[in-house]
């Protein structure tokens, strides 16, 4: 059974519904929940990631070479390199339970409905996450990913093995944003009627469009590729992140002037 | 929009499948479109996965849509050339009707006659 809803919670769930146009469908307490817990699980999950960044550097710091002669993987570096695994993992973890109870606040809303309404005809991928931003994400990872495996083959010592740190990191990441955008394209709909569908199909797209910020993929190399100073290799990488924070901005932009003329277009209710 | 009324005297099967047939009719599922899989549809509406099943056999039966294996179900080409038939045959009734000179009403009568007496036999 749901919990009691604060009147806060509705007011915030009315805010949210006029901010998207649907000022003429009712902030129930359904509705209400849903979005508190969307908007605490958010929270967690941008701090997840927060300690995992302050963890990946305390590690990568805590196996650096004490004279800039020492090179290759010592145990040390081994040692340092089960651990990030395990934060990995740890990470991975976290953000799936974080999914968990999301989804647990939906079915318990979902159970409480008299009528269940869905679309004939759900919603793909394109519509939710929009080409752009899933092509974007796909880039923002490869290209990581390359420079992290070139920066891999052709350095040497404490580069290389900021390479490897960055590399498990960057996996751990990107399974974790696959889980998680899974999660948010399969979960079943919670509606009753169409305007609580239009809800939940907001609620969705937003759930998407925040799961596939790469924030951390931005971040990782700040905690471990960046102790060399601005070589060609790091303003390569600045390069990068410069450009699909830009190419993001765009979407978003892009993103804001549709969702605009679809609210004051003549279809829009 | 399919809406499921747990209220309601109708079974939840029989309200599925009519609003999935109605919004084939009306060409809202235009032929080609993919429907959701049964477990999806099932778990978005609260249902058993039999109860969808269901609805979706009895739509494959009078031929709305079909299942292509894995693939998923899709809006049969089916129901559009029956429909297509069915306004041939009318097109020849009427025909058949301005021939003998038959008015109307007295036309429209001998359809429902017929339609009365074929209901039995389809159900």
């Amino acid at each position: 059974m749901l919990r009691k809803v604060r009147p806060t919670e509705l007011e915030t769930a009315r805010l949210w519904l006029a901010a998207r146009g649907l000022a003429d469908v009712a902030p129930t307490p359904m509705l209400a929940a849903r979005l508190t817990v969307r908007r605490r699980a958010r929270l967690a999950a941008a701090v997840l990631p927060a300690a995992f960044l302050c963890a990946n550097a305390l590690v990568y710091v805590s196996a650096l070479p004490i004279r800039p002669a020492d090179d290759g993987f010592g145990t040390q570096r081994r040692w340092s390199l089960v651990v990030l695994t395990a934060l990995v993992a740890g990470l991975v973890v976290g953000l799936s339970l974080l999914d968990r109870w999301v989804r647990r606040v939906d079915q318990q809303a979902g159970a409480e409905l008299p009528r269940r309404a869905t679309h004939s005809v759900r919603p793909g991928w394109r519509t939710v996450l929009g080409g752009p931003r899933a092509v974007l994400l796909a880039i923002t990872y490869a290209g990581a990913a390359g420079l992290a495996i070139a920066a891999l083959t052709m350095r040497e010592g404490a580069a290389r093995y900021a390479a490897v740190v960055l590399l498990i990191g960057l996996c751990g990441v990107a399974v974790g944003t696959a889980v998680r955008l899974r999660h948010v394209l399969t979960h079943p709909v919670v509606a009753a009627d169409e305007g609580s569908l239009r809800a939940d199909f907001l609620m969705r797209v937003e759930d998407a469009r925040e799961v596939a910020v790469p924030t951390v993929v931005w971040s990782l190399p700040v905690v471990s590729v960046f102790d060399t100073g601005l070589d060609p290799w790091n303003t390569g990488w600045l390069v990068f992140i410069v450009l699909s924070v830009v190419a993001l901005a765009l979407i978003t932009a892009g993103d804001g002037r549709r969702a605009l003329a679809a609210q004051h277009g003549p279809g829009a209710r | 929009m399919i809406v499921i009324d747990s209220a309601s005297p109708v079974p939840p099967f029989e309200q599925l499948r009519a609003q999935l047939a109605g919004q084939i009719q009306e060409r809202t599922l235009a032929v080609g479109t993919r429907l959701p899989t049964i477990r999806r549809l099932a778990a978005d509406l609260g249902l058993a996965v039999n109860t969808v099943g269901r609805a979706y056999r009895e739509l494959e039966e009078a031929g709305l849509i079909e299942t292509r294996g894995a693939a998923g179900s899709f809006v049969s080409a089916a129901g559009e050339q029956g429909r297509e038939r069915a306004r041939r045959a009318a097109a020849e009734y009427a025909a058949v009707i301005a021939g003998l000179g038959i008015d109307t009403t007295e036309a429209v009568r001998i359809v429902q006659a017929a339609l009365t007496q074929r209901v039995p036999e389809v159900s």
